[in-house]
């Protein structure tokens, strides 16, 4: 097992370049730079020029992309050419707070999704059932933002419940003030990451109780809760816990335009302001970040399922 | 400043979240509330709270910030010597100037008793540092109003302690407010920026010293930055306790925080105004005029025919456009010049105004050999205003027979756009807030500067700023722009829309903006007249 995850690590550090390299060569293939976006009408063409040099941008792109790629090997994420702040800084602050709002979300959104789940699809086309994809189905076609909005609106502004902006009020880091600000933004994403993995677990209960061993079981007169739990529940908890270990990307970049709305101090302001700028060494880092993000989550979830199913396990080791 | 980074809190959050328990999460929480890390500087007191739309982050310095939230930030913690407004001059640093016979030097008198923020005294040294450094640094926002290479550069020297020479290479009618660059030189304290090599990235601008009214007391990112009165300012103690500037990048978010009064102070457009519960909400909204002139601009290089660009020109109703872009006639002002209405020199009745003539328009197609061209105007299609503004021009146009072909670009990529000569767009949708002397809008006309957007090389309009820049008889100044306003005019290149007024939102504890006094660019005059009451 642990050969596999070392070969499968070695793997990943090319496909990691590969990635750098199109997202280096598609921000330098568009019309404008971070320096454009610098610029206004008082700064003379020298000042300019200046800027623009100082940054490496008179260099050819495969000269800045090596110098990029030479900073990042030594650990260093480089500057914010608009900001000007060092990007290490700015992650280790932003990312920590997407993690806070994130993590409990995706994992409330992630049981609430198998009960309801298991609940619907056992009582496939029954009143419950109806009820619950009802609610998914209406749910999954809600925009984040929209839904943010309306919050914002019913219980930010008419009826004055709660604050709207950021993550605390300034002089009061309260645990009462924090939690206030929580409450909002939260369960904007538990509701944003409930429905898709909700119809995932109603689908796959449903394909597992029309499934031979279940009929058996029934055969043998098992009771109903007996087949649930023993025998469909861990069928339809393979792929789910599959899903888990897909979803580490989210913490950094789950929450992009939820963070934006309620000014939310994480990665997403930061990750927009970034690509409205075209300020590569932040696009680039965050991206990076999240492609190893993904590249581990895909390593994870077989891990996962090798670990929940002894057949793949014995499959991966061969 | 300091940074909270609550990491332990964090991680204990996470950790309990993880078990997804509401319960320990609270427990958790409400150990975590008793932790230092969230408890933030509450030093109690009056608190005035500004929403402003992005993150200055921790290294603003004087010599290279240029962004608005970043200068705003400089204009908290650090001072200038004076300003120039348009009722005049402000002093700060410096208490008056007297002016040599040959107008080459002056000399400025500066305020005694000024002491940094860590107790040591301003002197002339500092003053005659700040400028050297930034006529030395060719990415410093100032440089070019200091430094004009070949020609020699401004020469700065310190008298004595309280007294500083400036000395021009040649006579500038903008002299002064040359010295203020395009958006004010902040003087900074030489014994802390001595051996500073690296402006933008260094230990020292995350703990400023300066002589401004407050000090940062803690920057969280992207969340706020939070600024503290300082009791030893040299014009008096500010009146508030706290500036908080609260970073909130969503306009729809910015417009609910004001009315739940989570903000004291925001920046409006006029259509967000008329959505908002005004009166409901014990809201006040004062429109002010940043100088800002609103303009499309043909690339010359791309329609050489004059007569072409004219007849677009004569499609427009200007007044129309202005209401569908603005909204409320309130709000705005019809500019005829290149200069905002409110300079002493802005003269329409010296212009042609280009007030809507079909026939015209048509009989200039004609005498053009063209009947039905296609124009590619580039606009902000982000921006409300440019993009309600060209869909009526569009309108109009198409009444003479000329096509606009519309593109709304990201706001860099439009920029790029106009300083790019052979560019694919015949027109750019602009706007510039320039300073108080005509002069300082050469930069967008004369023919050798990167930021002519016409593209257009007029011996005439470089000869005449020439003239004015050298000029020190006012009488004689406003003769030499009344021809230039004309001649920018007669070029039918450019085309001045409106000049729109900031829109600036406040609550019912907020006082004293009249005596803070709105200006471009930094809203505030003087944050440290600013009262709040609760």
């Amino acid at each position: 097992m642990a050969k596999y995850i070392a070969r499968r690590l070695l793997i990943a550090i090319p496909l990691l370049l590969v990635i750098t390299i199109i997202v280096f060569l598609l921000i330098h293939a568009a019309p404008y730079d971070a320096i454009d976006a610098m610029t206004n009408p008082k700064m003379s063409q020298e000042t300019i020029d200046a800027i623009r040099a100082r940054y490496g941008y008179d260099k050819p792109v495969w000269v800045q992309y090596f110098a990029w790629l030479g900073g990042i090997l030594q650990g260093n994420f480089g500057y914010s050419i608009v900001s000007k702040t060092s990007i290490s800084e700015q992650l280790a602050v932003r990312i920590p707070n997407t993690i806070l709002l994130v993590l409990p979300s995706y994992l409330v959104a992630y049981v609430l999704a198998i009960v309801l789940g298991l609940v619907a699809g056992s009582h496939r086309g029954g009143k419950a059932d109806h009820v619950i994809d009802g609610i998914a189905s209406v749910l999954i076609a809600v925009p984040s933002f929209w839904l943010a909005m309306l919050l914002i609106f019913v219980f930010g502004y008419l009826l004055r419940w709660l604050p709207i902006v950021g993550m605390q009020t300034v002089g009061d880091g309260s645990f009462v003030d924090v939690l206030r600000h929580y409450i909002l933004p939260f369960v904007t994403l538990t509701i944003a990451f409930l429905p898709d993995n909700l119809r995932y677990v109603r689908s796959s209960t449903i394909t597992q109780i029309t499934q031979d061993y279940v009929v058996v079981q029934q055969a043998f007169g098992a009771k109903r809760s007996e087949i649930m739990f023993r025998h469909v529940c861990r069928n339809v908890l393979g792929p789910i816990l599959t899903r888990l270990g897909m979803a580490l990307p989210m913490l950094v970049t789950g929450a992009i335009i939820t963070e934006t709305i309620f000014s939310w101090p994480g990665v997403g302001p930061y990750f927009m302001t970034a690509i409205k700028g075209m300020d590569y060494p932040v696009i680039m880092s965050i991206l990076i970040l999240s492609s190893a993000l993904v590249i581990l989550g895909n390593l994870l979830a077989d891990v996962l399922n090798a670990l929940a199913d002894p057949r793949i396990r014995q499959g991966v080791i061969a | 400043m300091t940074t909270n980074q609550s990491s332990l809190s964090r991680r204990s959050f996470v950790k309990a979240a993880g078990a997804t328990a509401a319960a320990a999460l609270l427990a958790d929480l409400g150990i975590s509330a008793s932790d230092a890390r969230f408890a933030l500087a509450a030093d109690g007191g009056s608190t005035f709270t500004y929403a402003i739309a992005g993150d200055p982050g921790s290294n603003v310095n004087p010599v290279t910030t240029n962004d608005r939230f970043g200068l705003m930030t400089l204009k908290l913690v650090f001072s200038q010597l004076f300003t120039v407004r348009s009722d005049g001059y402000h002093w700060y640093l410096a208490d008056s100037y007297e002016e040599s016979e040959d107008h080459l030097e002056f000399t400025l008198h500066l305020h005694e008793g000024v002491k940094w923020t860590d107790g040591e005294p301003f002197t002339a040294d500092d003053v005659v540092f700040t400028y050297q450094t930034i006529e030395s640094n060719e990415d410093a926002d100032a440089y070019s109003s200091l430094n004009y290479g070949d020609d020699g550069k401004v020469e700065v020297e310190a008298i004595d302690d309280l007294t500083v020479k400036f000395t021009f290479p040649f006579v500038n009618a903008a002299a002064l407010e040359k010295l203020q660059g395009p958006d004010g030189v902040f003087i900074m304290p030489k014994h802390i920026y001595e051996g500073v090599s690296d402006f933008e990235n260094n230990d020292v601008n995350a703990n400023p010293v300066g002589c401004g009214a407050f000090t940062i007391a803690e920057y969280q990112v992207g969340s706020y930055l939070q600024f503290a009165a300082n009791p030893d300012y040299f014009k008096g103690a500010p009146s508030v306790d706290n500036v908080v500037f609260q970073i909130i990048t969503n306009e729809s978010t910015g417009m609910q925080a004001i009315q739940t009064g989570e903000v004291d102070a925001w920046i409006a457009t006029s259509e967000q105004v008329s959505q908002m519960d005004i009166q409901g909400n014990g809201l006040t909204v004062t429109p002010y005029s940043e100088n800002r002139v609103a303009y499309i601009t043909f690339n010359a290089q791309r329609v050489t025919d004059a007569s072409l660009r004219k007849a677009l020109f004569y499609s427009f109703d200007k007044k129309a456009i202005a209401d569908a872009a603005v909204g409320n006639e309130d709000y705005y002002d019809l500019e005829y010049t290149f200069l905002p209405t409110t300079s002493e020199f802005y003269n329409p009745d010296a212009v042609e105004k280009y007030e809507r003539d079909l026939d015209k328009a048509k009989q200039l197609l004609s005498e053009a050999g063209q009947t039905n061209p296609t124009f590619v105007v580039a606009y902000n299609g982000s921006d409300s205003l440019q993009t309600n503004a060209c869909l009526l021009m569009q309108e109009q146009a198409a009444e003479a027979g000329i096509t606009l072909d519309l593109r709304g670009l990201e706001s860099a990529a439009l920029s790029k756009a106009q300083r790019d000569a052979s560019s694919e767009y015949d027109i750019t949708f602009g706007g510039y807030i320039m300073g108080i002397d005509p002069d300082t809008y050469s930069s967008q006309f004369t023919g050798s500067s990167g930021n002519n957007y016409s593209h257009l090389d007029d011996a005439t309009i470089d000869d005449l700023f020439e003239q004015g820049r050298v000029e020190t008889d006012n009488a004689k100044r406003h003769d030499i722009y009344d021809q230039l306003q004309a001649a920018i005019q007669d070029a039918g290149a450019f085309y001045p829309l409106y000049s729109n007024d900031r829109l600036l939102v406040t609550g019912r504890r907020v006082g004293g903006i009249e005596d803070a006094t709105l200006i471009p660019i930094y809203t505030f005059e003087d944050y440290d007249k600013l009262t709040v009451t609760d």
